[in-house]
């Protein structure tokens, strides 16, 4: 009985021609922004190459281990075509050294672009979805049982030997069976155009497969909507009336409501102070201790020759706006003065004792800055993504970001790995005894040797962490399709026909 | 009997469900634009007001000197604000606020060098893990949910009249048909703008009535035009809906017609038509503009040395000032021809758009608000006039003293004399509506364009259809 009901509420559907100008116009959406999307990625895939190939050629003519300008760029990610997310939008160049923690609010672009266009945002494929497939699913369903009811066939039917469960179990498979036609489709589609010019590897297909059950999920979320409002009203046009101002309301107005939330992280500017405050401290303890060494050195009133000499330009400067400090000591011997020989052993102890300083402090003003900067930027971020979770839209567009990895966690990751990368650094220069050498500050007895230094390797996540990260958005995204399934059968099987 | 029908048909609009969550809807909106702006706007103000008040203490430092003012130039020039953001934002988000007239080279052989006008590149949204939010301006309340709106309202106009038999009806009573179109319009267009106008009043009186906003008889007839090119819009979606409700038999389908084709219009083109735009004409990437421009300056001061670099007797002052002013000249000529490449692309971009009526109403609003991409070029003008008033004024007081040796840019080619604080000019940034007008002529146009070839087409096929 079931296959008949579904077979006929099938037929009824394919045969329609809504059905068949949401096919076209989601195919000719898709097919056209995904040529724009990938001329786009590799736009950005060529500045990324110029701009690894730019900072290694600066690392090898680094000729002593302190004038090393170190520089890390973030690959643009291909399954940003999908969900752009933040992958185009935050810094993707970061500087490393020992001076310095990085973090995503220190970073730089490579290839700065153009402001008068960056106010046209890139349609992705799931923000097509996002509009298209929640409309589709609204227009598929707001008539399902208040048109059957207008036009008597439903008494008709329940007439039959038929649960009524079972009637919207039809109307529930069917309808998504032709719903999942075009988003196949056009995934199919936009896959064929992408594996031309895109390698994807195994995972990245795996991600993929993520996103089409999300997008099923959210599709169904909507058409359950539309029944649901079809359920409780007796008359098609206002069924429909209700349908398009749920959808402009969840789609287009809620989520730009929340812009005018304020920061829940309360007196930010009194935050920042307190940070550069204590950030200061810290700095100025590190100063404390480099004078001290000078005068145990006792060349503290001798220091500025010192000074003078070595070219060492000594700076440990705290920026307001961004928390941030970083450690400088500098030294530039182009041309070798006539009494630098006698500075020489001192420089060498002055350098082992103060860059291990500077890795202590640098590491202490970390510490108090990821605190400061998770309150007051990641906590609003977060507070707006809970309230956008509200709508279907937030829900869907923050699980599909998972799986890209082009969610904040995705991008973190990076500079995660530019921080472990930092570790890298500072151990090889250990390692290599850098800080005790001659060829910190000058290169006069052979340059410093980069072939053996580490190079930075990023991998973006793996497809089952992306799993993990979009699981609390899709537990939700199932949750609510059962609870919605569940409240639309108890309505129906209370109403009277 | 015109007004016969429209009365009709706003009665009906009146106790509809759509009437009713349209105008809490649009209400809702026009509070929230009202609120954020408030909320936003004086926080602007100020930053803008220290902004200027410290660099044009910066100047007034340097003015004691006219070596300083030379070499130093007039430091930052930032854009004013327009009290009309919060009817169009524009990508005011994502443009620069300031013109750099700022000194920030290093001395090269002993030889400071002078400053010039550049182009700082900002990306404001570097640091935003925020999710993207677009900005409840009106150009969005308009262009995309009254659009919307229209829609809802007449989908069904000639469609469900005729599924109901009331067409027929109306139809064999002695009225033209063109009479019951109109009638039909009117009433649709009365009982959209019903609800808007009253969430427009109550978001003006919000704003007006607020000590931070002064609103000038200028704002007003500003408001008063973007009024205007609301109906014109409205007019089109109206137009659209009633075409497509007699073209199509069913008014479900008539619905998913007019949404695919609202969907199409106003979300995708505007951006899709504006990537695709935008690759037209490539701007050079930046990392090539600042080689390039290195390259440039590096073989005006090579020229510079060979000539007199070997030389024993240091270079007259004449020289000297000579090679600093076609230095500046050209580097600024440089940056200038990066800057009018990156604008000709966001034109490009923009020109696309406009097959969308929304992308035009988005223009017009930017326009008339002062924001946007005109608005800037306008502030870059300004900036550039300024400049070039600037220099004017350091070449004439020197000129005034008969003790200088007339050399810009070297300390002792120059006139000694302190030059008075007030004296120099300051740049102030204005808007003018004159401007406004022209940039919005072809806008207009092709909005009143779209508007007659539709109502042409819905006249037509409304008078040759069969009920």
């Amino acid at each position: 009985m079931l296959r008949t009901l579904i077979r006929r509420e099938l037929l009824d559907n394919l045969m329609t021609f809504r059905f068949a100008a949401v096919l076209l116009i989601t195919l000719l959406l898709v097919v056209v922004n995904t040529v724009v999307l990938i001329q786009d990625y590799e736009q950005r895939l060529e500045s990324y190459n110029e701009a690894v190939k730019m900072h290694d050629a600066q690392l090898r003519e680094a000729k002593t281990y302190s004038t090393m300008y170190l520089f890390i760029d973030r690959a643009p990610n291909p399954m940003s075509i999908f969900n752009v997310g933040l992958d185009k939008r935050l810094g993707n160049l970061v500087g490393i050294w020992h001076g310095f923690v990085p973090t995503l609010w220190d970073a730089g672009k490579h290839g700065i672009d153009n402001p008068f266009i960056a106010f046209f945002s890139s349609i992705d494929i799931v923000f097509i979805f996002e509009v298209v497939l929640s409309l589709m699913g609204l227009i598929f369903a707001y008539d399902a049982i208040a048109g059957e009811r207008e036009h008597g066939t439903l008494r008709l039917v329940l007439a039959q030997p038929i649960r009524r469960g079972q009637i919207l179990l039809a109307k529930y498979i069917s309808a998504m069976l032709c719903l999942l036609v075009p988003l196949i489709l056009s995934l199919i589609f936009s896959l064929l155009v992408l594996i031309n010019s895109i390698p994807l590897s195994a995972s990245d297909f795996l991600r993929i497969a993520g996103i089409v059950f999300t997008s099923f999920g959210y599709l169904s979320l909507f058409y359950l909507m539309g029944l649901l409002i079809s359920v409780m009203t007796r008359r098609t046009s206002t069924a429909l009336m209700l349908a398009m101002f749920v959808w402009g309301f969840l789609i287009l107005v809620y989520p730009n409501l929340i812009r005018a939330m304020v920061n829940p992280g309360g007196n930010i500017e009194a935050r920042v102070n307190t940070v550069n405050n204590q950030v200061q401290q810290i700095v100025d303890e590190y100063e404390r201790e480099r004078i001290k060494f000078l005068e145990s050195e006792g060349i503290a009133e001798e220091g500025s020759r010192f000074h003078e000499v070595l070219g060492l330009y000594t700076q440990a400067s705290v920026d307001e706006a961004n928390m941030m400090s970083y450690i400088e000591n500098l030294t530039d011997i182009s041309d070798i003065p006539t009494d630098f020989e006698r500075y020489v052993p001192v420089a060498k102890r002055y350098f082992d004792f103060v860059e291990p300083l500077t890795i202590r402090a640098t590491e202490r003003v970390w510490l108090v800055r990821k605190q400061a900067l998770d309150d007051i930027f990641v906590r609003q971020a977060t507070m707006d993504r809970i309230l956008l979770r509200l709508s279907p839209v937030g829900i869907y567009d923050g699980a599909t970001q998972a799986w890209s990895g082009t969610d904040l966690q995705g991008l973190r990751d990076f500079f995660e790995a530019g921080r472990r990368y930092r570790k890298v650094l500072i151990d090889y220069f250990y390692a290599k005894d850098a800080f005790a050498s001659r060829k910190w500050f000058v290169a006069d007895k052979g340059a410093v040797d980069w072939s053996t230094f580490p190079e930075f390797v990023f991998e973006r996540s793996d497809a089952s962490t992306n799993a993990v990260r979009a699981l609390p958005d899709m537990f939700v995204l199932i949750i609510s399709n059962m609870v919605l399934f569940m409240c639309i059968v108890l309505i129906f099987t209370r109403t009277d026909v | 009997m015109i007004w016969h029908i429209t009365k009709r048909e706003i009665y009906d609009n009146l106790n509809s469900l759509r009437f009713a969550l349209t105008t809490v809807l649009l209400m809702a909106l026009m509070l929230t634009n009202a609120f954020v702006y408030l909320h936003e706007h004086p926080k602007r103000t100020q930053t803008y007001h220290n902004a200027t008040t410290k660099a044009v203490k910066e100047l007034e430092e340097r003015g004691a000197n006219l070596y300083r003012l030379a070499t130093e130039g007039p430091g930052l020039l930032y854009k004013a604000h327009s009290f009309l953001r919060f009817c169009a934002e524009g990508d005011e988000a994502y443009l620069p606020t300031r013109v750099s007239g700022e000194n920030y080279f290093s001395d090269i052989a002993n030889v400071r060098p002078i400053w010039r006008l550049t182009y700082p590149q900002e990306t404001p949204n570097l640091y935003n893990i925020r999710p993207d939010f677009t900005t409840l301006d009106w150009s969005f309340i308009v262009g995309y949910v009254l659009s919307f709106v229209a829609i809802l309202f007449t989908f069904d106009s000639i469609s469900r009249e005729r599924e109901r038999g009331t067409l027929r009806l109306t139809l064999a009573n002695p009225i033209p048909r063109h009479v019951v179109l109109i009638g039909k319009f009117l009433g649709a267009f009365i009982s959209i703008n019903i609800p808007f106008v009253i969430a427009v009043l109550m978001n003006l009186l919000l704003i007006s009535t607020s000590d931070t906003v002064q609103l000038n008889t200028e704002s007003w007839g500003r408001i008063g035009i973007m009024y205007g090119i609301t109906i014109l819009y409205i007019c089109i979606f109206i137009t659209m809906g009633i075409l497509v409700s007699t073209a199509v038999r069913e008014s479900g389908v008539s619905l998913v017609v007019l949404l695919l084709i609202w969907v199409s219009f106003v979300v995708f083109m505007p951006n899709t038509l504006a990537s695709i735009g935008s690759r037209m004409s490539v701007s050079m990437p930046y990392m090539e503009f600042w080689s390039e421009r290195n390259r440039l300056d590096r073989e005006t001061r090579k020229a510079y040395e060979d000539k007199y670099g070997d030389s024993q007797t240091s270079p007259s002052v004449h020289v000297v000032a000579d090679y600093l002013k076609s230095d500046a000249e050209q580097n600024e000529r440089f940056t200038a021809k990066y800057l009018n490449q990156q604008i000709t692309q966001g034109k490009r971009a923009r020109s696309i758009t406009r097959i969308s009526p929304t992308a035009i109403v988005q223009h017009l609003f930017e326009s008339f608000a002062g924001t946007g991409l005109e608005r800037h070029l306008q502030f870059i003008e300004n900036a550039k006039r300024y400049a070039r008033g600037y220099r004017d004024f350091v070449i004439d007081t020197d000129r005034s003293d008969p003790e200088s040796l007339h050399a810009i840019g070297v300390p002792d080619g120059m006139s000694q004399k302190p030059v008075s604080p007030e004296a120099i000019p300051k740049f102030k940034d204005t808007l003018s509506l004159y401007r406004d007008f022209d940039a919005a002529a072809m806008d207009l146009l092709l909005l009143v364009l779209f508007l007659v070839m539709l109502l042409a087409g819905s006249f037509l096929a409304f008078v040759r259809v069969d009920v």
